[in-house]
């Protein structure tokens, strides 16, 4: 098999156990090269015990995990030289400047001194910290020792990167540049991007396919639309005067499934999706319904995971992870 | 990014092989150096304080070298050279040696895992930062003491011996240090052992001639290996270079050393045995 066929990522039947417990149950995971391939779940979900095993950090207890061709467990060695690996909070030498740093990395990698001081300022250059790159770590913020750690990971210029948790912690501005440094890094490099992440948001606005995991196992996988689209039609909700709700009711009967909703509003699980918007205010148009609100909410991928787990992940990262 | 920009990128997008375990642990080993360095903290007791000591004992205890038994036309300070620089090296040491544990705790050590790096050049390189410090130790101290009468006999084969028993002794210590930060991922607990190096020190000839010494504690001292190093190399400070006392000073220190890194290899894979 050439290098060029490999999947960047192939996992069978991964299991991980610590003692008692199955940290990572039985989880089937292929990534196909240049994918941003998100893994979202909640704290504890088994999102970076994962990652250490596919990352060599863990042996696997049972199962196999394939990086770039290779074995996790019988070529950890190869693995390390073509990944990149940016581990939950930054872990970063604070008494060493961001330019000391990158030239260990380069050397550790084995890279040429001339080829690494070039990577070195692009990677600076591209992170936006090449006026802060003689200061010492220490001195640099939340947002810059991540973006540092980015930069360090992307120093080999890895096969495969994985981010673990990348912006846990940050402000959202933060958050925000990471993103585009990230989805820049994919488009440019074609750069296969292995993300887990407690945010939704996250993992909707990077990732072209989602693998949900909860209690160590995979509960849905898919990219984010067909997963929304497969809760099932998005909700619309129509304000109206109390003494119009039964025939406003009735009216919109015709264009999907009555939902739950509070006294003065309808809502109803519009069939059709969005295009069926315009015939929608035209029947309630000509029931003579004066509309006072109407909004049209997709199902998110909160939905798709209460769905799948009968719990919501909206709010539980945030109120776990004060912003920086 | 320009096409010209690309090209080049693509180009240069190859995969280099692992370096050897000499580039890796040098790299390292310059890395704990500076971080060594840039934390007064850490080096600045292990100067200070044996130096303190020696002023405060040589002054207040210096009338001791007339006492019978105390090796003759010796200065109590040239007596002391050689314990401020096992008291300075100990100090180092663990200091540095503690570092293996701040690596630990702040996740750098797994990053060191994640890279292709050996696995040996990780403990080594930690451990290597620790003899540059003690080797500038001896020398320093050397420098410090002469001029008030701590004279090496020995000359420059004397120091020598005193510069590469500084640099065993590091190992020893630092691998001691490193080894229980792996064990226990705690700076707390290898602060903790240091005392104990200290009462090690205290019950040998460090301060005083075992021929002085009576009871179990001149028993215990003079079966204590660190005398042996110590008189060993304390022969090259007060009587002159000889190569039977080099070897004993060496010889003790050297198994020392080694000891220390079998304890680290020991613990830190013991730490990283989960890992492939």
């Amino acid at each position: 098999m050439t290098r060029a066929a490999v999947q960047p990522i192939e996992a069978e039947a991964l299991v991980r156990c610590f003692d008692e417990i199955r940290a990572v149950d039985g989880i089937d995971i292929v990534v196909d090269k240049g994918e941003i391939f998100g893994f979202l779940g909640p704290n504890g979900a088994g999102k970076s015990t994962a990652v250490r095993v596919l990352t060599t950090l863990l042996k696997p207890t049972s199962g196999t995990a394939r990086v770039a061709g290779y074995d996790v467990e019988s070529q950890a060695d190869k693995v390390r030289e073509v990944i990149g690996v940016a581990l939950q909070d930054a872990a970063i030498d604070p008494l060493m400047t961001g330019k000391e740093l990158l030239r260990l990395q380069a050397t550790l990698h084995g890279i040429p001194r001339r080829l690494a001081a070039r990577r070195a300022k692009d990677l600076l250059e591209r992170v936006g910290l090449t006026e802060a790159a003689p200061r010492l770590v220490g001195q640099y913020s939340g947002g810059m020792r991540r973006r540092l750690d980015l930069a360090l990971a992307l120093m080999n210029e890895p096969d495969v990167l994985f981010l673990d948790e990348p912006t846990t912690g940050l402000d959202p501005m933060s958050r925000r540049n990471l993103w585009e440094e990230v989805r820049r890094l994919n488009r440019e490099y074609g750069t296969t991007v292995f993300l887990t992440t407690q945010y939704l948001e996250e993992a909707d606005q990077l990732a072209n396919r989602i693998a949900i995991i909860d209690h160590g196992k995979i509960v849905r996988e898919g990219d984010p639309a067909a997963l929304k689209k497969s809760v099932g039609s998005p909700t619309l909700r129509v304000d109206v005067a109390d003494e119009q709700q039964a025939i406003a009711e009735q009216t919109l009967q015709a264009f999907g499934e009555e939902r739950p909703s509070r006294v003065g509003r309808v809502s109803i699980g519009l069939e059709g999706g969005a295009e069926r918007m315009a015939d929608v205010v035209r029947a309630l148009d000509e029931a003579g319904i004066v509309i006072e609100h109407m909004e049209l909410d997709s199902p998110s991928l909160d939905d798709v995971f209460a769905d799948a787990t009968g719990r919501r992940l909206e709010g539980a990262a945030d109120a776990e992870e004060p912003a920086e | 990014m320009s096409v010209d920009d690309s090209l080049e990128t693509s180009a240069e997008h190859v995969h280099t092989a692992t370096p050897p375990l000499l580039v890796q642990t040098a790299a390292l080993s310059t890395r704990a150096i500076r971080g060594f360095f840039r934390q007064p903290q850490l080096w600045i007791p292990g100067i200070v304080f044996p130096l303190l000591l020696a002023a405060v004992n040589s002054s207040s205890l210096s009338r001791a070298s007339l006492i019978p038994g105390f090796p003759p036309d010796t200065s109590y300070l040239q007596f002391l050279v050689v314990s401020v620089i096992v008291q300075g090296v100990m100090f180092g040491a663990i200091a540095s040696g503690n570092e293996l544990t701040t690596d630990i705790q702040n996740g750098f050590f797994e990053r060191l895992l994640s890279a292709p790096v050996s696995r040996p050049a990780i403990l080594f390189g930690r451990i290597a930062g620790g003899w540059v410090f003690a080797a500038f130790q001896a020398l320093l101290f050397v420098g410090i003491l002469w001029p008030f009468g701590g004279t090496v006999r020995g000359g420059i084969p004397g120091v020598a011996v005193l510069v590469v028993m500084a640099v065993f002794l590091a190992t020893a210590i630092g691998g001691l240090a490193a080894g229980l930060g792996a064990r226990t991922g705690e700076p707390e607990a290898v602060q903790g052992f240091f005392p104990l190096v200290f009462i090690f020190l205290f019950m040998s000839s460090a301060f005083f001639p075992t021929a002085l010494m009576s009871g179990w504690y001149g028993t215990i001292a003079e079966n204590n290996p660190l005398t042996w190093m110590i008189d060993g190399a304390r022969y090259q400070v007060i009587v002159g270079f000889d190569l039977t006392e080099a070897a004993k000073a060496l010889g003790i220190s050297g198994v020392l050393a080694l000891l220390g890194l079998w304890f680290a290899t020991t613990q830190v894979r013991r730490r990283w045995r989960v890992a492939a």
